[in-house]
């Protein structure tokens, strides 16, 4: 089974996101901080991770290196910034995709469904 | 004597443990309810995404939608949802606004308020799929005291008829300020309103203007930028033609040209002052003006360019 983390400091968005992948083959975590990335990624190895949150560039940090050689998570960032300078320095971060607020719960659950078909062995 | 200052110390006592009990009953009760309320809006948002989800046209059952501030639970919980999402299916959500009986719920609420707390119903509605009624009952709100319930009087009219936006904008008499017109902005990026700057930005209404100005700022529209130095050209003294140039700096256009450099001089030191932290904080070099901006101003921006403060000044 797939394995989704859910990074937000909001918990109305956090849950949104949650329930609008409800339906995956996938377990679906969610962490409040980015400190805690570290915690429950030390055990799990996640293949989506998303980041709702005010600040992205603390979470991506988390994602940066390769873990003793195992696969690195795919990180979509969802965040309210749109500037150029912030979407290419998310991307140059470690953000593999980047999509702004408002955004489309169908369009998101496509992308992750199909990030998560492609990693099928 | 002795009798009088005790019996008075005994009911102030008494007084200060009632006073201390009820504010201790009072924050257990708020705390409970913040709790309930929590639970009910996670419940709620499940209920209606799962019901945007599904394909069925049922309408979903919200527990203890009766009891007392659920109803106004789910139109927050709408509300915000609404305004965090983009293309969400609208027959499944007028279901819902319809069936739970929210919307003479907030006409109601906004009817028996005042002030903020109108304007705070008011805003519910306009993120909520409002129609024709809707509109024709806040239409009296465009005249209140309060300009934030006359804004968002217009913002719920807007929502419920998007085709009238440019008639809506121009006939509303105070000049839009910043928050409302990114309050519309972030009404048109959720695709209710539609974007087309170019009418805007030619309109000679000034809130359409300001409006057409925030969009290719917004939207980063580089084509409008011979535009914007016309309205900085003419707009001498107005806010248009500082906002035209602050629309300039945050398409990172070249701001040695002749129009921004006189409409610049034109500006009090404060607000020049203001414009070059602008320019600093999108990366401007130091060299961004052919000619010296002024004798105290480019020493200013050069310090700002060549700091590390760089990031911190807007």
């Amino acid at each position: 089974m797939h394995r989704i983390l859910i990074v937000s400091d909001d918990p109305f968005l956090r849950d949104m996101v949650r329930f609008a992948l409800g339906g995956l083959d996938a377990e679906v975590r969610s962490v409040s901080e980015a400190c805690e990335i570290r915690r429950v990624s030390r055990s799990v190895l996640f293949d989506v991770v998303i980041v709702l949150t005010v600040s992205p560039f603390a979470c991506c940090d988390c994602f940066d290196r390769r873990r003793n050689g195992l696969r690195r998570p795919v990180v979509y960032v969802v965040a309210w910034q749109h500037s150029e300078q912030t979407v290419l320095s998310l991307l140059e971060n470690g953000a593999d995709q980047y999509m702004t607020f408002p955004v489309n719960l169908q369009r998101l659950r496509g992308k992750v469904a199909d990030e998560l078909n492609r990693l099928v062995p | 004597m002795t009798r009088i200052v005790m019996l008075y110390c005994a009911f102030a006592a008494c007084v200060v443990v009632l006073l201390s009990g009820a504010v201790v009953v009072r924050r257990l009760v708020d705390g409970r309810r913040h709790r309930r309320d929590a639970l009910l809006s996670r419940q709620y948002l499940h209920i209606v995404i799962l019901s945007l989800m599904s394909e069925t046209d049922t309408v979903p059952h919200f527990p203890r939608l009766e009891s007392a501030g659920a109803r106004m639970v789910l139109a927050e919980t709408l509300a915000r949802l609404v305004s965090s999402t983009y293309g969400l299916d609208l027959g499944p959500l007028r279901r819902i606004f319809r069936d739970a009986g929210l919307q003479p719920f907030l006409l109601r609420c906004a009817r028996r308020t005042r002030g903020c707390r109108r304007a705070r119903y008011l805003s519910l509605l306009s993120r909520l799929p409002a129609d024709a009624a809707v509109a024709a009952a806040v239409e009296r709100y465009g005249s209140d005291r309060h300009r934030a319930v006359r804004f968002y009087a217009l913002m719920v009219r807007l929502a419920a008829d998007p085709s009238m936006a440019l008639q809506l904008i121009g006939a509303y008499p105070d000049p839009l300020s910043a928050f409302e017109l990114s309050e519309i902005v972030s009404m048109l990026r959720r695709g209710v309103l539609p974007v087309a700057y170019e009418p805007l930005i030619e309109s000679p209404n000034r809130n359409l203007r300001s409006l057409g100005i925030a969009i290719v700022r917004q939207f980063g529209i580089e084509e409008a930028e011979e535009n914007l130095l016309r309205i900085a050209s003419e707009d001498t003294t107005g806010e248009l033609g500082r906002e035209a140039l602050y629309a300039l700096c945050a398409l990172r256009r070249p701001m040695a040209r002749r129009e921004v450099v006189r409409r610049m001089g034109l500006m009090s030191r404060a607000e020049r002052r203001a414009l070059l932290r602008c320019m600093a904080l999108e990366g401007y070099s130091e060299t961004a003006f052919g000619s010296p901006v002024g004798d105290e101003e480019t020493p200013y921006f050069e310090s700002f360019v060549l700091s590390y403060k760089r990031c911190l000044v807007c």
